[in-house]
């Protein structure tokens, strides 16, 4: 005979585990940078650009672009084996619309686990360009780039396989800003994160 | 205990799926429904823009850089218009009540506030069949518009290439006049 406790206990276990599954499977990989922080920057923006592009835009993006036409092939060969591009970009009339401690909702990410700043990476824009990778091994998990100017505060996440180069050409197309970067002679890990 | 832990379980599952079900019913007509309540308008019928003569998703839409187009698949356009309207609210609340009954069937792709809400333009998307449905939601100081368009998979790449171009050219697409 099977016991009542087993019916007690397993079905609101069930019940539990039905409520939690959907959480569990919209959990963000690593390289996912979390942008909410800077939601509240919005309503004192004179710009907001928010992009969301995930896996399963990627996917489809992957499949959509004809290998026929020349520009598409080459925006095709870019996204290939990307998971996400995610892009906050917040525009100000006036300076000091943001501080510091917004600006570090980001970067304490960026001091986790994994990723390396890359110095000597400049942009042609005005401002501060820091760029981040996420190394798994030798495998370049992810990227991000935080650009911050008195007027201007700018975060881009790719997810995946991602360099310089393919940003750099990114930068346009997928939503991704013009970011101005022009790649460094050499990059190296930065040691005083 | 048996009926409690029961219920229990449907309660859980209803929970689990309400979302979904709120999302799956006709998003566009939801959307439009969801500006005139939360920004207490009017939309406009399309036979009142017709006999004014606007003609919907009739005209070729210049993409960037490239010859006249059309973008949307023939007589898959809706479209909602508000015209000459406050849109004064705190468009973040609806930015989040609008992400909210949408994000669990359409994929947001881009969402661009200017002004503090003096325009706000939201793009999403998904998939039907082999092609797709887009989401256009323009929303400005006294004029609003609801696009929904299918793309084939060759307009999809325009979109995704250039989302805030291809969005503005799919609006421009729907409500331009071509007896103009």
């Amino acid at each position: 005979m099977k016991p009542l406790f087993h019916i007690n206990i397993r079905m609101p276990l069930l019940a539990l585990l039905l409520c939690i599954a959907p959480a569990a499977i919209a959990q963000v990989p690593d390289s996912r940078i979390q942008m909410g922080g800077l939601d509240h920057l919005t309503a004192k923006a004179s710009q907001t650009v928010d992009v969301n592009i995930d896996e399963r835009l990627m996917r489809l993006a992957a499949k959509v672009f004809s290998d026929k036409d020349e520009d598409e092939r080459q925006v095709k060969k870019l996204v290939e084996g990307l998971k996400g591009v995610y892009v906050k970009s917040f525009e100000f009339e006036t300076d000091g619309q943001y501080v510091a401690a917004d600006v570090e909702t980001i970067r304490t990410q960026l001091r986790g686990p994994g990723w390396t700043r890359l110095v000597n990476v400049t942009s042609k824009k005005e401002g501060m360009l820091e760029v981040y990778l996420l190394f798994n091994g030798d495998q370049v998990g992810g990227l991000a780039v935080l650009h911050t100017d008195d007027r201007e505060l700018t975060v881009v996440n790719i997810v995946g396989p991602v360099d310089l180069d393919k940003l750099a050409k990114l930068e346009g197309q997928l939503g991704i800003p013009e970011l101005g970067i022009e790649s460094p002679k050499k990059s190296k890990n930065d040691d005083e994160k | 205990m048996k009926a409690i832990a029961t219920s229990i379980l449907i309660v859980a599952m209803t929970l689990t799926t309400a979302n979904v079900v709120q999302a799956k019913g006709d998003d566009f007509n939801s959307v439009v429904k969801m500006i005139e309540q939360f920004y207490r308008v009017k939309h406009v019928g399309i036979p009142f823009l017709a006999k004014a003569g606007m003609k919907v998703a009739t005209t070729a839409a210049r993409i960037k850089g490239g010859e006249a187009k059309r973008i949307a698949e023939a007589g898959s356009v809706k479209l909602a218009v508000f015209e000459d309207q406050n849109f004064n609210g705190d468009f973040i609340k609806f930015r989040n009540s609008l992400n909210e009954a949408l994000n669990v069937t359409w994929m947001p792709l881009i969402q661009t506030l200017s002004g503090a809400g003096e325009e706000q333009v939201y793009i999403y998307l998904k998939d039907a069949g082999d092609k797709f449905n887009v989401l256009v939601i323009t929303i400005e100081q006294r004029d609003a518009t609801v696009v929904q368009v299918t793309l084939s998979p060759k307009n999809l790449a325009l979109l995704l290439k250039d989302p805030e171009g291809t969005g503005k050219a799919i609006t421009q697409e729907a409500t331009i006049n071509d007896q103009e």
